[in-house]
């Protein structure tokens, strides 16, 4: 019932094939930044994106909005929904400059509840399992790779914590710990920095994927 | 530049001519496959091993907090979890958080899901559309499901849906999948897994592997899918090849290309350094 027309293979009806070449066109003008330079081409595909991005937000909200919060009040009576509603609707006073301290209210009672609810549940995820994972060996059966990645995370961890402490000087056998400690942070921003363009390329491998898909040169 | 040797010439070559190579270079694998060997490592594992355990009937949760621009990290990775737990009769509930995109992604997992075409609406699975990212929601939902979502996306009412007959939180649901480009896993896991034991499996961008996988050492994740790569390894234990194997091939190029040029610019800095 909810399936749509289009199923995995070139479109076959208008809508689906316009879509797609509207998505091809949109994309080489986007890419016509890094690939030539600046010009009216991706200018106008960056406005587009930004308007159609926020046409969608704001329809998808509003749609969220009704059937989370209005309908359940009309239908059911749950009056207590207008308290969110309202405070919802006074976050828009931020718009407002003579009034934008009503704005303040919702937003104190937002942050207040999300740290109260987050704060509460975080500390066996986030530092006791942590810490257990970290000082916990192994055990019979491991294999040479997994003690190494033990003693590897314990001691990276120990030297990038004690770079960390800033009460004392590092010097003397410290010096050592801390410089080790510099050098697992590399290690692991490195790690990180690597994972970002993974991403990046990741995204830039389907768009080449769709470039050949809509010109039907490999199955869509 | 014209008097320069080599090491010059290329040091100055702009840099739009390398994107062009790239984009060129990642075409490649598409249009002939190479068919690099994909390792399996045990955070993917972890997710196959945990959906292989689920019993027909038992209720699993999709929460899609990636948007259309992490299809190509996250979107292999949840058809091939859709398609084993289709596959396995497991009753599937979707929502996402943050990603106002989440409709199309749906109707993405789903066209590529021929296992959900079997399947009927409300009974085997149903969709309940966006909703704002907040932590106090995803507490909520744990609490009653009913109090979030007293509609599906299509405006049927929550009760009508035999789907979600014994199901109101947490504690009636099996595993929770969590796609993420931010942090909407770090909220499953407090609120889910922490304080009802409701297993958590995340597929996310390979931007947030690195920092994914101490919860999954630590065993508040029982899987993790980070990027393209954990989603080739799905589709390959799941036995659902898909576009991840041969995303990977591309990304594959794409690393040797910009691990030969990070050498070359290396070897040409240090080659007219004394120049200098």
């Amino acid at each position: 019932m909810f399936f749509s027309d289009i199923a995995v293979g070139y479109p076959t009806d208008m809508g689906g094939i316009l879509g797609l070449w509207a998505a091809l066109i949109l994309m080489l003008m986007i890419y016509s930044y890094p690939l030539y330079k600046e010009n009216f081409a991706y200018r106008f595909a960056e406005y587009t994106y930004v308007a159609v991005s926020m046409a969608i937000g704001i329809i998808v909200t509003l749609d969220s909005l009704i059937r989370t919060q209005l309908t359940p009040l009309v239908t059911k009576g749950q009056l207590i929904l207008v308290i969110p509603v309202i405070l919802g609707f006074m976050m828009y006073f931020l718009l407002v400059p003579d009034y934008r301290w009503v704005s303040r209210y919702p937003i104190a009672i937002l942050v207040g509840s999300s740290m109260g609810v987050g704060l509460s549940s975080q500390i066996i995820p986030s530092i006791l399992n942590q810490i257990i994972s970290t000082i916990q060996n192994p055990g019979v059966g491991a294999t040479a790779i997994d003690w190494f990645s033990f003693v590897f995370i314990a001691v990276g961890t120990i030297c990038a914590t004690m770079y960390f402490l800033l009460t004392y000087e590092h010097k003397g056998p410290i010096k050592y710990t801390t410089q080790a400690g510099r050098y697992f942070i590399m290690l692991g921003l490195g790690a990180y920095f690597g994972n970002t363009v993974l991403f990046r390329l990741s995204m830039l491998a389907t768009r080449a994927q769709l470039f050949l898909q809509v010109l039907k040169i490999i199955p869509m | 530049m014209s008097s320069g040797n080599i090491w010059d010439k290329l040091q100055a070559i702009d840099r739009r001519v390398f994107y062009w190579i790239l984009f060129i270079a990642l075409m490649i694998p598409y249009l002939r496959p190479i068919g690099f060997p994909i390792e399996i490592n045990a955070p993917a594992k972890g997710i196959y091993d945990e959906l292989s355990t689920v019993q027909p009937g038992e209720v699993c949760v999709l929460s899609i907090n990636s948007g259309v621009s992490a299809w190509g990290d996250c979107l292999p990775a949840m058809v091939a979890c859709i398609r084993m737990l289709a596959q396995q009769d497991a009753r599937i509930l979707v929502w996402g958080m943050g990603h106002t995109d989440i409709d199309i992604t749906w109707q993405e997992i789903m066209d590529r899901s021929p296992e959900l075409k079997d399947k009927v609406y409300g009974e085997d699975y149903a969709f309940f559309g966006y909703l704002p990212t907040q932590e106090t929601t995803i507490a909520l939902l744990a609490e009653d499901i009913r109090a979030v979502f007293s509609l599906d996306r299509y405006s049927t009412p929550i009760d009508d849906l035999p789907i979600m007959e014994d199901v109101n939180g947490a504690d009636d649901v099996r595993l929770l999948l969590s796609s993420d480009t931010g942090d909407v896993q770090g909220y499953y896991i407090r609120q889910w897994h922490t304080k009802h034991g409701t297993p958590i499996g995340s597929i996310g961008i390979a931007m947030n592997a690195s920092g994914d996988l101490p919860f999954f050492l630590s065993g508040d994740l029982f899987g993790l899918s980070g990027g393209s790569r954990g989603g080739a390894e799905l589709e390959q234990l799941a036995g659902v090849p898909g576009e991840a194997i041969t995303t990977m091939d591309a990304i594959s190029v794409s690393h040797l290309l910009v691990v030969f040029a990070i050498i070359l610019a290396n070897v040409g800095y240090f080659a007219t350094r004394g120049k200098r």
